[in-house]
């Protein structure tokens, strides 16, 4: 059984110390990524239920930056400690109720003064009380509690506070504060310089009109940011200013409270000064404070990621990312940041410049809107040869994904229109169908009419190019059935014929055909053409399909089904009279058994033989949401059943016995879909001599995460296959010495080659370093670090040495090694005079060159 | 950051006929020239029997009209002199190989010879006892020879200087009205007659007796032999036949396209204006339906089709494939030209003049120059190298740039001040799927909705727009109501758009009533 399409945008990700991997919670696992291909490199397996957090331990020292250990939070109520780099789990601590937010700020601030023993490390964890609520709906059920993660064990009668629902918190860069919101109210606690189990915390509130979606430390100041539901960004400075002070040394009592003093500041809330900032339209998910604390990162549902300038408020723009922000995480290398967007992608930028390196995705979830337009089915597609999942986006694309590596292949732009993440929806791909060997697609979509005008809907169909697998356009039909919206679309196993049935009651039969230009090149232009229309009696055609030889084509004409030759177009039967209309209809395999299914009130799932044009077997079941089958060879067919609560029942029946042959229960079936996928889609050759183990049965939920199973559950013993997880492994070695330096040396022969090296540029970092506007550059101590190191780099050899010794070599670097430095120094040089930030540079050591 | 999409229209079906081949764009550049477009003598007022053109540069041609005929100049396609000294209509022209000379028969039987520069009358062969139907030079290299047919159904082989007739060559047994000379031997030639047989003859043999005979089971109109001297086109009731003579007379092909009498063919070719791409033959073949054919008889296939208003009589192509004349039986001329070189008389400078002159040096470029901030740019990438495109720019006009910023008003009065309908619909559509567009209609001012107006009118009844502007100018209206009263100049428009759609509910119901009377016919006929 395979399990896969988690989500990966959960929780936020966290970056390893290098930059190197970043690692994502992903459902009960964490998987680890490498940031430089994308690709996922391990798996930390061991949580029984959602990972809710994941925190990577930071470096102390620069020697440490290798070290690869990280907490993990889980819904199962159990903290973990991985070293991820093995990966193997090395200490697990039980809370016992749901953890739904992990903050170690004591990871952050770096006590250094740890004279001979570490101190107690201590977690702030946002837990659910389960019991409570059980007991009582509407009681205060979250609560923060405090965790000494060194003896593992949680700290007694320290409770921060009881909320409704539990949220997120959130701790500061430095690690002094953390904070949490609930409606309209930001909570922020003071950590101690020295954290202990038995400490007082000083607590600040802050209070705004709307509900708070987001909240960001400054790194070094006392600013607060926060974002509200009508997109207004709110900066408080000067945060806590009072209480310290009436902490600290001296009560000032006669300093006045006037309203001047802190402007846009509620109340008594504690802070200097308050400003606000409008410009997202909609709710803020995503606000982050750039290390030096210049800058803050905010976005939210419009898709827009906006830096603004912090003293100045001006801002700078990434736009139209497709879909609603959701994290903003930075890593410790400076030029690299990554951004969660909704749509279950994780994006990694380069950071002053801001452009997108690598994406990652996972299976795109589905629409937000999808219920509320009737009719407008779920749309996921399985191709039953290759294992491969066709998922509609919302952005107006059809995403293609392997079920078997569980990894994104393609996306295809489907109707090229710009997707705005806010708006409601209107263009909707609302049906997608793959020929049976992949080769043409066929995509419906509909715009929705504005006050009845402007409605249209558009059939395209879809050509696979032979080499790159990318489909390309082929034809486009608008209003295919007038104003007519489409129910269903299938294709003929065996030529190229598809057949589009309508709800204004007729249904088009398509075929492509070649042409064949003048100059005896077959031309791969072949549009595709309506071959013949059908109708019967004017009844909306509701579903389609082919028989598995092709020879009979089934069109369900509301309450009965008519079968019609393709090729003729001529009216073979009909059959059947259910009650309800046909919702779907499908031929089991090759075989002549037809399936019909209806919802509604009285559902049933019909199973039609062929040869006889009679009932075979009819069942009967309370409520039916029924899916698909496929099943050559083994005469079979399943449905799923759903109840009103989403939950559902995947049952296998014999196609001659209405007793199912096995059920299994499954959740947040709505929206599902089923279907059998060849489970060796390598062996496309061999479809004669198939083993009935070589079907699985996949399964996709209504949250599209999807199951891959053996049909015959425990009873057939010798299915087994496990998953080729083939992890990318990290791709650079790590090397030493000489070659650690200036790169492997080249193989040198004595005699002279002929063909001219590659003349490969060497990226240097150094220009990558400073690429962007020097206001919007890293402070200059983070990138001076950065600057010295990318001096040292490894060359990768490319040296032209053409026909020269191998013992001139050394010297060769030398000097290029030296010319770079010399450039750097007169670079560091304009930088001290034009840097307006404080700078220290270590001048000694270069001083020699 | 994805990409941004401009609003593109829906795209449109294109015609059945793909883009036009390289081949009937060749053809269809045989245009009119500008300049004697208007010149009213190219009217003849007699169908032209014939025309022939000549084989040197500038190649001129004759075409034989009623009682005379005119030769054009090849250059300026203008008529240079016209001959009437014939006693009956004048039948076939030829040029000599070397163009100076020009021979006509008429339907007295006599051959006429005239000097093609001077138009003095040289020679008069007499012997035909019927209408001389047939006058043909040898094509090769023999310039005191040629030969004849008529209505006596005689071959006649001419020595010119010494008027006599060399050879009489009989065989056929009716009309002889068409023929041709070998391209490539002197004493070959091929002539066909109404008794539906086409003869080759051989003045070597002294038999008088033809080499070779073909059936053509129609009468011959015309006969040419094409370039290689192997093959004959004959052409004779609606099809034309492509014979191998050397393979003992075998009936390659029957192109059967024409729906009247083929009258003339001739040969053409097709290549490119410098012709060194290998130039490639073709037969043009005309008839009496008014098309003119291009065939490819390498592969037996029509590659060209193109239509005249008239019955077509005649057709020449000059050998230099510039021109193209196709003559009628009301007397007109269709003369086609191709752009292209005309060769020039004097074959390029006098060769001993010596050194041509090297290119002049390169000098090396320093930044006082202009080119020098040029150079490379205009390098063409060789074979090996590996291109790297420059991302396409999208290109955003107007309204796309107003939609971006979400101006969608502004968007909505920029593209409707524009020309192109397609594009306003688009935005439309666009404004639909973000429902902004009532909103939009809603917010127009005066002279705005005006525009809008304008537009509707003129469009709504369009069927591509229908659909979308009829609901559409009844939301306009629905909305602006109160504007549209109180505006003398929407009241206009509104008056106009009333008109349009009740003329518009006329056809459709004209067109409903069409439809009921063929209903029932075609009921009948799909029950047969």
């Amino acid at each position: 059984m395979i399990t896969g399409g988690k989500s990966f945008v959960a929780s936020p990700p966290a970056f390893s110390n290098d930059a190197k991997r970043l690692l994502v919670c992903t459902g009960n696992t964490v998987s680890v990524f490498s940031t430089s291909t994308g690709l996922q490199i391990s798996e930390l397996e061991g949580h029984g239920a959602q990972v809710t957090s994941v925190i990577v331990v930071p470096a102390s020292s620069p020697a440490s930056k290798l070290m690869c250990y990280c907490w993990t939070a889980s819904l199962d109520g159990k903290i973990k400690y991985w070293d991820f780099a093995a990966p193997e789990l090395m200490t697990t601590i039980d809370i016992g109720s749901p953890i739904h937010s992990m903050v170690i700020p004591s990871l952050l601030s770096q006590s250094t003064e740890s004279n001979g023993k570490l101190p107690d490390l201590f977690a702030y964890i946002y837990t659910e009380d389960v019991k409570q609520k059980e007991e009582k709906k509407n009681c205060l059920c979250g609560q923060i509690q405090k965790c000494n993660l060194t003896k593992s064990r949680i700290v007694g009668g320290v409770t921060f506070a009881k909320t409704r629902r539990p949220g997120s918190i959130t701790s500061s860069p430095s690690g002094k504060y953390i904070g949490t919101y609930e409606k309209r109210k930001l909570r922020i606690w003071e950590i101690p310089e020295k954290d202990s189990e038995h400490v007082g915390y000083k607590k600040i509130r802050l209070h705004h009109t709307k509900s708070f979606t987001a909240l960001a430390f400054h790194p070094t100041e006392r600013v607060v940011a926060a974002g509200d539901v009508t997109g207004r960004i709110l900066i408080w400075r000067g945060v806590g200013h009072k209480t310290c002070l009436n902490d600290g040394k001296l009560i000032n009592g006669g300093i006045n409270k006037d309203a001047e003093d802190k402007p846009g500041v509620r109340d008594d809330d504690d802070a200097d000064s308050c400003t606000t900032w409008h410009w997202h339209s909609s709710q803020v998910n995503v606000l982050f404070f750039s290390s030096d604390g210049a800058y803050l990162y905010s976005g939210g549902r419009e898709g827009v990621l906006v830096v603004w300038q912090l003293d100045t408020g001006k801002k700078k723009f990434l736009p139209r990312m497709g879909s609603p922000l959701l994290y903003f995480v930075n890593s410790p290398d400076p030029s690299l940041s990554s951004i969660s967007r909704a749509d279950n992608q994780i994006q990694l930028l380069r950071m002053p410049s801001m452009e997108i390196l690598r994406s990652i995705s996972g299976i795109k979830p589905p629409s937000s809107h999808m219920e509320i337009y009737e009719g407008f089915g779920s749309g996921v597609v399985f191709n039953h040869t290759s294992g491969l999942l066709a998922v509609p986006t919302e952005n107006y694309r059809v995403q293609f994904y392997n079920l078997f590596d569980d990894r994104e292949i393609s996306e295809v732009q489907i109707y090229e229109r710009n997707h705005q993440p806010g708006d409601e929806i209107t263009v909707k791909v609302n049906l997608v169908a793959l020929s049976p060997d992949g080769s043409t697609m066929s995509t419906v979509e509909t715009r929705l009419p504005e006050e009845g005008i402007g409605s249209l809907v558009s059939l395209k169909f879809w050509a696979c190019g032979a080499q790159n697998k990318h489909f390309s356009l082929s034809t486009v039909i608008y209003e295919p059935h007038g104003e007519g919206g489409i129910s269903s679309i299938a294709f003929r196993p065996t030529s190229h014929m598809a057949v589009s049935s309508s709800y204004s009651g007729d249904f088009k039969v398509w075929v492509r055909r070649h042409d064949i230009s003048m100059d005896d090149q077959t031309v791969e232009n072949g549009g595709w053409r309506c071959h013949a229309v059908g109708s019967y009696k004017k009844k909306p055609m509701t579903a389609a399909a082919f028989s598995g030889d092709g020879s009979v084509l089934a069109v369900a004409a509301e309450k009965v089904i008519t079968l019609w030759d393709p090729d003729r177009n001529t009216l073979l039967a009909v059959i059947g009279d259910s009650l309800e209309p046909i919702t779907t209809l499908s031929f089991v395999g090759r075989s002549e058994y037809l399936v019909s299914a209806s919802r509604g009130s009285d559902p049933h799932l019909t199973i039609w033989s062929m040869s006889k044009l009679s009932v075979a077997c009819s069942v009967d079941k309370s409520t039916f949401a029924v899916l698909a089958l496929i099943k050559p060879s083994k005469h079979m067919e399943s449905t799923e059943d759903s109840l009103h609560s989403a939950e559902g029942v995947i049952m296998l029946f014999n196609v001659e016995n209405p007793v199912p042959l096995s059920t299994w229960f499954v959740s947040k079936a709505q929206g599902g879909g089923l279907s059998f996928v060849r489970s060796s889609p390598k062996l496309e050759d061999e479809v004669t001599e198939r083993k009935a183990s070589d079907e699985v049965l996949a399964y996709i939920n209504g949250a599209h995460e999807y199951v891959l199973m053996s049909p015959y559950g425990e009873q057939a013993s010798n299915f087994s296959f496990s998953r080729q997880r083939n992890f990318s492994s990290l791709e650079e070695k790590e090397r030493f010495g000489y070659a650690s330096i200036y790169g492997e040396l080249p193989e040198f022969s004595l005699k002279i080659d002929q063909t001219p090296f590659p003349s490969m540029s060497s990226e240097k970092t150094w220009k990558t370093i400073f690429s962007g506007p020097s206001h919007s550059l890293p402070p200059l101590p983070k990138l001076c670090s950065d600057f010295l190191e990318s001096l040292l780099e490894r060359r990768s050899a490319l040296v032209e040495m053409r026909g020269r010794g191998a013992e001139h070599v050394p010297l060769v670097k030398m000097e290029s090694w030296y010319r770079c430095a010399c450039e750097s120094v007169l670079m560091i040089q304009q930088l001290l005079v034009e840097g307006p930030f404080p700078f220290t540079f270590d001048g000694k050591h270069y001083s020699g060159i | 950051m994805a990409e941004t999409f401009p609003v593109k229209p829906k795209l449109r079906p294109t015609s059945g006929k793909s883009t036009p081949t390289a081949e009937s764009k060749y053809w269809k550049s045989f245009k009119i020239p500008k300049d004697i477009e208007t010149t009213p003598s190219k009217s003849l007022n007699y169908p032209i029997t014939s025309l022939s053109f000549s084989p040197v540069a500038p190649h001129d041609f004759a075409a034989t009209h009623s009682a005379s005929f005119t030769v054009f100049s090849g250059k300026t396609l203008e008529p240079k002199f016209t001959v009437k000294d014939f006693s009956d209509a004048a039948a076939s022209a030829s040029f000599r190989c070397d163009g100076r000379l020009l021979a006509a028969g008429d339907l007295t039987g006599t051959v006429h010879v005239f000097d093609a520069k001077s138009r003095n009358h040289l020679r008069r062969l007499k012997g035909h006892s019927a209408a001389a139907r047939v006058v043909c030079y040898p094509r090769a290299a023999d310039k005191f020879h040629l030969f004849s047919g008529g209505d006596d159904s005689v071959v006649k082989y001419w020595d010119v200087a010494a008027e006599k007739c060399v050879l009489n060559l009989q065989g056929h047994k009716d009309y002889v009205r068409c023929g041709d000379a070998s391209p490539v031997s002197d004493d070959m030639f091929v002539s066909g007659s109404y008794d539906h047989k086409v003869r080759v003859w051989d003045v070597r043999v002294s038999s008088a007796v033809s080499v070779a005979e073909l059936n053509h089971e129609k009468p011959v109109e015309s006969v040419i032999y094409l370039p290689s001297g192997g093959l004959i086109a004959t052409a004779g009731g609606n099809f034309v036949k492509i014979w191998d003579v050397i393979g003992g007379g075998k009936l390659l092909y029957s192109m059967e396209s024409h729906n009247k009498t083929v009258t003339a063919l001739c040969m053409g070719k097709v290549g490119r204006v410098s012709g060194d791409e290998a130039e490639q033959n073709r037969i043009l073949s005309v008839s009496l339906d008014g098309y003119m054919k291009v065939f490819d008889y390498a592969k037996f296939k029509i590659t060209y089709t193109m239509r005249f208003p008239q019955p077509l009589f005649s057709v020449g192509f000059s050998p230099d494939s510039l021109t193209r004349v196709i003559g009628t039986s009301k007397g007109n001329l269709y003369i086609g030209r191709r752009k292209g070189k005309v060769e020039s008389e004097d074959l390029g400078d006098p060769v001993g003049l010596g050194a041509v002159e090297d290119e002049p040096q390169r000098r090396v470029l320093r930044p006082s120059y202009f080119r020098y901030f040029h150079r490379g740019q205009n390098v063409k990438p060789s074979e090996g190298d590996y291109l790297i495109k420059r991302p396409k720019k999208v290109k955003l006009a107007e309204y796309d740039k107003l939609l971006k910023k979400f101006r969608h008003k502004e968007a909505l009065v920029a593209v409707l001040s524009g020309k192109n309908p397609e594009n306003v619909v688009a935005v439309m559509e666009e404004l639909i799927s973000r429902k902004k567009l009532l909103k939009c209609v809603s917010n127009l001012d005066t002279d705005e909705l005006g525009l809008l107006l304008g537009f509707l009118q003129k469009y709504s009844t369009m069927p591509r727009y229908a659909g979308l502007l009829t609901r559409l100018v009844n939301k306009v209206v629905e909305l602006r109501a109160e504007d549209i009263r109180s505006s003398d100049q929407l009241r206009g428009h509104i008056r106009n758009l009333k008109r349009d759609v009740e003329e518009e509910i006329r056809i459709q119901q004209s067109l409903l009533e069409i439809q009921g009377i063929i209903s029932p016919m075609l009921r009948i006929a799909a029950r047969r």
